[in-house]
């Protein structure tokens, strides 16, 4: 096991929010799956069947997860690295027989793990659809792989700003205004763009219209419930968007940890 | 051991090291003394492969700095000036983690971890939290895990700062032990009596280059240490006013101070001056009972060196 990955879990757990967070995020998915539920089952006003209840909850779920997990991993992420500086042990590291992949890796595996720790402890929660039907095993699994990749890109590129700063509180600040520029600024590049453009049917609609939202973890995650054979190209072309900001997060970081000694 | 020739490192414009150059036998303990914001860290963080030089070579073992990093941190041990630790880990967990940074493994790796607590003399407090221990008891931890993977080269940048006096008499001690054992050391300080006591060699550093001693000198010899030329202290029994009065008559000779039974005094000339001296004290009756060459301490010397626009 990479050296870094151990020492990255093992600190984790030790802090507070080791469980306090995971306590707090199934707390309140769990009081926004049970808002879902009364909302739809009782306020409606008319009779709804169990599978309209299951589609709800899933998705109420799936949105809410998405949205808490996108608040918590710049606090897994940005301060990974900025830690090291803070407390001057990166030139322990840099000067240790550990690659600087080697660093990448533990930090981006011990936020990742924290996340899917989040993920999975929220899955009980999301499955409870299945109780009343209308969502299947595929929606899940599509959910959490989709939710995986966008959490995956948010941390590579929290690592990265992470790099980029000394600061954690820097750090993590920046990005905070990644994850708010791609959730909500994306959406409003889109809207203007679409009513200059004029283009409202998204069948006829130009890919460059189209294009802000391929960034948004959103419209990302709304595209994984298209049935198997419309996955493409929308919600291929997220999955790529979102791969290419991982692969460009880590390329950048890797260039800023080789020269990261002169930051000690 | 290590070469370092015109060394060239700047920062935003602001030059760190502007060709300086030293070489450093194998097994030699070698100090680096200069003001703050000499080049001494920036040298060091050079050495230990943090830093890539703008010009200049730098080889440890014959291996160049820049060429090759992995092999230079498998040579090389470095303890900044500002010690990172980790302090939510245990002692034992600190010395395992960064065994396993330095890719040592198995039997190797328990044996490097118990003699890195025996070294340390931390073996007791193996599960105590980094944080509970003192700043001394850390900074031997610290050793304790630059030297767990044997490197043949200590890098030290101010290993001494913020230690009490008994600490540093053990770090005195450690580093002479080490220095005994074969390793070749480079180390940083502003506590220049530490050097003195420890240090082979001293090299002198201002503003990213090379400094000199009023004989022109860049590396000042600490063992034996070098004796100033043409002053002499005489001591003898009795009175010190008759060896005044003889070695004032003496051509050549100036008294300088006299102080109790000792007189410092001037010889214009070479060494056959000071044999003259000599005779003529003794044949005077005088009972001379020291005759020899004061040497400055490392610390007078640095004043002359550098202490010119200071007070």
């Amino acid at each position: 096991m990479n050296p870094m990955v151990r020492k990255e879990l093992r600190q984790r757990m030790r802090e507070r929010k080791g469980w306090i967070l995971p306590s707090l995020y199934l707390f309140v998915l769990s009081a926004i799956t049970v808002l879902a539920y009364y909302g739809v089952a009782f306020t409606s006003g008319q009779e709804v069947q169990g599978f309209q209840v299951g589609v709800a909850l899933f998705f109420a779920a799936a949105y809410a997860q998405l949205c808490l997990l996108l608040l918590l991993v710049p606090i897994f992420s940005a301060a990974a690295l900025t830690i090291e500086k803070e407390q001057r042990t990166l030139a322990g590291l840099l000067t240790s027989l550990l690659r600087a992949a080697d660093i990448w890796w533990g930090k981006f595996v011990a936020s990742l793990l924290f996340v899917l720790l989040l993920l999975v402890a929220g899955l009980p929660v999301v499955s409870a659809a299945f109780a009343f039907g209308g969502i299947g095993p595929w929606e899940v699994f599509m959910m959490t792989l989709t939710t995986l990749l966008i959490l995956a890109s948010i941390s590579a590129c929290g690592l990265y700003w992470s790099s980029a700063f000394r600061r954690s509180v820097h750090a993590t600040a920046v990005t905070y205004v990644t994850v708010v520029a791609l959730t909500v600024v994306t959406f409003v590049v889109f809207f203007i763009t679409e009513s200059l453009r004029g283009a409202h049917d998204w069948s006829t609609m130009p890919a460059s219209v189209k294009v802000p939202l391929y960034f948004n973890p959103i419209f990302f995650l709304t595209m994984a419930f298209a049935p198997p054979r419309e996955l493409y190209p929308e919600w291929g072309a997220c999955a790529a968007v979102y791969l290419a900001i991982a692969l460009l997060s880590v390329l950048l970081t890797l260039h800023n940890l080789r020269r990261a000694g002169e930051g000690t | 051991m290590i070469h370092i020739e015109q060394i060239r490192k700047s920062y935003n414009g602001t030059r760190g090291l502007d060709s300086f150059s030293l070489r450093i036998g194998a097994g030699e303990l070698c100090g680096l003394v200069g003001p703050n914001g000499a080049g001494k860290t920036t040298l060091i963080k050079i050495l230990a492969t943090l830093l890539p030089p703008d010009g200049g070579q730098a080889t440890v073992a014959g291996i160049d700095v820049t060429q090759n990093r992995a092999a230079i941190k498998a040579l090389v041990g470095y303890m900044p000036d500002q010690p990172g630790l980790y302090q939510d880990m245990r002692v034992k967990e600190f010395l395992e983690f960064f065994a396993d940074a330095f890719r040592i493994s198995g039997a190797r790796r328990s044996d490097a971890v118990d003699h890195g607590l025996q070294r340390s003399g931390l073996a007791e407090r193996s599960a105590a939290f980094v944080e509970e221990l003192s700043f001394g008891m850390k900074q031997r931890l610290l050793l304790a895990k630059t030297l767990l993977h044997e490197p043949k080269v200590l890098l030290l940048d101010e290993p001494a700062t913020g230690l009490d006096p008994l600490a540093r008499i053990d770090l005195r001690q450690r580093l002479r032990e080490l220095s005994n054992q074969g390793l070749t050391i480079l180390v940083s300080s502003h506590i220049l009596a530490d050097l003195e006591e420890i240090c082979d060699r001293v090299a002198l550093i201002s503003e990213g280059r090379n400094a000199v001693d009023a004989s022109g000198q860049s590396v000042l010899e600490m063992q034996p240490a070098k004796p100033q030329a043409a002053m002499y202290e005489i001591e003898v029994l009795g009175e010190i006013q008759p060896a005044v009065a003889v070695v004032g008559s003496i051509a050549g000779v100036r008294v300088l101070q006299s102080e109790g039974q000792a007189l410092l005094v001037e010889i214009a000339g070479g060494p056959s001056n000071a044999a003259a001296l000599l005779r003529a004290v003794v044949g005077s009756g005088l009972d001379v009972v020291r005759f020899e060459r004061p040497s400055l301490t490392l610390e007078q010397r640095y004043r002359q060196i550098f202490g010119g626009g200071r007070q």
